[in-house]
């Protein structure tokens, strides 16, 4: 027995001497070319991380994402990197769960600068205060006006709530609605949802309209019973804030009940493999808003991106992540040659930069951004697109981009 | 632990079984027993060590272990020991994490519901609530048994889901969340406020909290492994074992079944409140699978599987298993640089650590139906008697 406890005690005295973790202390200093690095930054490497989802369910996606960001730092460190210094991606894969991400976040955040890409909008939650407290600067896979509230995520893009405005000042230009209409929103309970249902109550709001609200899950599949209800209610239009599938339930059920209204959808409404569904041929009155094109839209850059990914030999079918992630990543080399000119690549340095970036280009894949105010989306242009399957990428432009007067009238939650 | 020995039975058709080992002499206490407590105590202080040691992602995971271990406890006592299969513990970790961030949440908010109270205030409300909403499902609990019981205990889950989405004013809906208050005790903060360093090391947040769930694990393990010895531990066997000849023995079946109830929610309830200091998040689901999903109610018989129903120790190592393996493996493949890929078959720990918990459930149920428990106990009594033979 007393052999034991002295084991015990033993083993508590070494374990003592070892020396503890303590003392790692991040001071920030001058690195090379008289530039200001605390994280992630070395004389010749900045590292940036990437928090995706490659086993969950936004797999095909994060990992179009992902390569978009591969490809953009692919082409960034044969011109020569930025700041002279190569950029590098550390990639990990929380597999859309928010406890994995929680635990693998204080794995990365020592080792990078910042975070190109974030899935998930469980991951995004449960991260924000971390990404606030470290002054990590974050790129959300989501585009929630909500995220806003947080002065370290830059959502590339315009904003659900934004789109849904300007694509109902479209309708209504094309005298599609008019005032005192009745229209029916179809959204998913949930971040994304809820903030494309703000933009319709908005603009309902201003222009008299009767809003009926349907809320459903994510996993409703047969949305026919909703149009039929929503046939009753005599609506002349129907907006929807749900996934490519429901999309595809709705406009058959719209086109076989024979309601026939125009049916207006966010950017992630639709989905080119939708030519191939059933709803094939009832998509023709559907119009879809975006601040991001699909991939091999018809502009010179994304026709770029679609050819070096297929040099690449990357083996997944693309999809509008590609340029996204593409896009995405050149609005962070914009950002960081802001700060490397500033000569100071810390956090700090990064965030600075980041609200002086008053017009990022991405060569058309995004609307011009401006990150300047705070809380305020960074661009509130849209196209108006609506699907053709005889068009490459399955989308056919039929407004180029546009800001309505009812967008730019528009406070967002976390506007100042 | 042979005291508790027939944990292992989970059906209620059971044959009431032979005792494993023989009684011990009560009076003389042996050195097996000093042993035991050697190990106990052992373990604590590495316990205790541990964040002077670890990187704060590994303290992260091991926290997450704990929330799962006072979970896990509190659904061992209702299905291994009184017999009550449920699916509702994910429910009511949702009630125990919106409880706590609603009674310590700020007064004066326009759109969300906060009583400003001390966080320690708004702990102890959080399990009170919770097992009293354990007590209401009593009526439920008395009349189903066995699967019957399970099905409409998972109504529950899908209530949560509900309610946590229409009850914004309570939970800040799905779109953004709320954020809980940062617990203190006693004016302590558990955040990365004030300097505090123990040898060297900084104490902030992520150790602090460390030492807080370490201390709430303690409590409810010493609180269960006490029930489970005393009156009201043979009290709910004797339930589980046949409901009619417990009667006869004076046991009164319903006030000890959802009294049972009450206890496993207020443990889940504890684990909710713990579940929201570790996010710093309140968000409810989207969709049935999350953070208070079926997937969570699921992982948690998982744990009291493997573990070995019934058995207070096996569901800290089932715990360890079902909600450690898939950070640890996360963190140390990441760590070591394996699997870098990111096309479309890229082996990531996240589907390796599914495989490995999918097949620790089949080999348990398979080949050792008393779960690691079992396993553990055959173990010691190997050891008892080797060092017997040598004395």
């Amino acid at each position: 027995m007393k052999r034991i406890l002295a084991l015990a005690c033993a083993s508590a005295l070494v374990l003592a001497g070892c020396g503890t973790k303590g003392g790692g202390s991040d001071s920030g200093g001058e690195g090379a070319g008289g530039v200001q690095t605390d994280v992630g930054v070395t004389d010749s490497e900045i590292t940036l991380g990437v928090m995706t989802d490659q086993t969950g369910p936004f797999k095909n996606l994060s990992t179009g994402i992902t390569h978009g960001n591969e490809l953009w730092v692919k082409d960034v460190n044969a011109a020569g990197g930025i700041c002279d210094r190569q950029l590098k991606l550390r990639i990990v894969d929380h597999g859309y769960k928010a406890d994995t991400a929680k635990t693998l976040y204080p794995q990365i955040e020592p080792n990078v600068l910042g975070l190109v890409q974030l899935v998930g909008s469980p991951v995004t939650a449960a991260l924000s205060g971390d990404l606030e407290s470290d002054e990590m600067t974050t790129t959300p896979a989501s585009w929630s006006s909500e995220l806003l509230s947080n002065p370290y995520l830059m959502v590339v893009g315009t904003t659900y709530d934004v789109e849904m405005i300007d694509g109902l000042s479209y309708l209504q230009e094309e005298g599609m609605i008019s005032d005192g209409d009745t229209v029916g929103h179809i959204y998913i309970d949930g971040e994304y949802g809820a903030n494309g249902l703000r933009g319709a109550r908005y603009y309902a709001e201003q222009h008299d309209l009767k809003l009926r609200e349907v809320k459903i899950t994510s996993s409703d599949n047969d949305l026919t019973n909703v149009v039929t209800g929503l046939r009753g209610q005599g609506v002349k239009a129907i907006l929807l804030t749900t996934t490519p599938t429901q999309t595809g339930s709705v406009a058959a059920a719209n086109k076989a009940l024979g309601l026939n209204v125009p049916i207006l959808g966010n950017n992630p409404t639709f989905d080119p493999l939708l030519h191939q569904s059933p709803a094939a041929n009832a998509l023709d009155k559907l119009y879809v808003v975006a601040s991001s094109v699909p991939f091999s839209a018809d502009i010179d850059k994304a026709r770029e991106v679609a050819r070096k990914y297929e040099e690449a030999g990357f083996t997944e079918p693309p999809n509008a992540g590609v340029p996204y992630g593409y896009a995405v990543a050149e609005v962070w080399g914009t950002v960081l040659r802001k700060a490397c000119e500033n000569k100071d690549l810390t956090r700090a340095g990064v965030h600075k930069a980041l609200q002086q970036t008053t017009s990022a280009e991405t060569g058309d894949l995004v609307a011009e951004l401006d990150f300047s105010q705070p809380g305020a989306p960074a661009t509130r242009q849209v196209y108006v697109a609506q699907p053709d399957a005889s068009v490459e990428g399955g989308m056919k432009y039929v407004k180029p981009l546009f800001e309505s007067e009812d967008a730019k009238g528009y406070k967002a939650p976390h506007q100042q | 632990m042979s005291d508790t020995g027939t944990d292992a039975r989970a059906t209620t058709t059971a044959p009431p079984e032979p005792p494993q080992a023989p009684p011990r002499p009560t009076p003389r206490r042996g050195a097996q027993w000093w042993v035991r407590k050697a190990l106990w105590l052992a373990l604590f202080l590495v316990l205790l060590a541990l964040p002077l040691y670890l990187e704060a992602q590994w303290l992260k995971a091991g926290q997450y272990m704990m929330v799962g271990a006072v979970g896990a406890i509190g659904l061992t006592l209702l299905t291994g020991q009184a017999g009550q299969l449920s699916l509702a513990h994910a429910f009511f970790l949702l009630a125990g994490a919106t409880s706590y961030t609603v009674l310590s949440g700020p007064t004066g908010d326009p759109e969300l519901v906060g009583f400003g109270l001390d966080p320690l205030l708004a702990l102890l409300g959080a399990v009170a609530i919770t097992a009293v909403l354990g007590l209401a499902f009593a009526p439920v609990a008395a009349r189903l048994r066995g699967i019957y019981l399970g099905v409409a205990s998972l109504a529950l889950v899908f209530l949560g889901l509900y309610l946590g989405q229409s009850a914004e004013s309570l939970t800040g809906g799905t779109s953004t969340g709320r954020p809980p208050a940062t617990f203190e005790l006693f004016g302590f903060p558990f955040s990365n406020d004030g300097d505090l360093e123990i040898a060297g090391v900084p104490i902030r947040e992520t150790e602090r909290v460390w030492y807080l769930f370490l201390a709430l694990v303690v409590i409810a393990f010493l609180l269960a492994r006490g029930a489970v010895r005393g009156r009201i531990g043979r009290a709910w066997r004797a339930v589980r074992d046949n409901e009619a000849s417990a009667a006869v023995m004076g046991v009164n079946v319903p006030t000890v079944k959802a009294g049972v109830f009450a206890v496993s929610s207020a443990y889940a309830g504890l684990a909710g409140v713990m579940t929201v200091l570790w996010f710093d998040i309140l968000k409810p689901d989207e969709s049935e699978f999350g953070t208070y999903g079926i997937n969570v109610s699921i992982a948690y018989l998982a744990m009291i599987i493997i573990g070995g129903l019934g058995s207070v120790p096996g569901a800290l190592v089932g715990a360890l298993l079902v909600n450690g393996l898939p950070q640890v493996l996360a963190l140390y493949s990441t760590q070591l640089g394996w699997s870098t890929g990111t096309g479309e078959g890229a082996f990531t720990p996240i589907l390796i650590s599914s495989f490995v918990y999918g097949a620790a459930i089949i080999l348990v149920v398979l080949f050792e139906p008393g779960g690691l428990a079992a396993i553990g106990r055959r173990i010691g009594q190997r050891l008892t008697f080797t060092r017997r033979g040598k004395e």
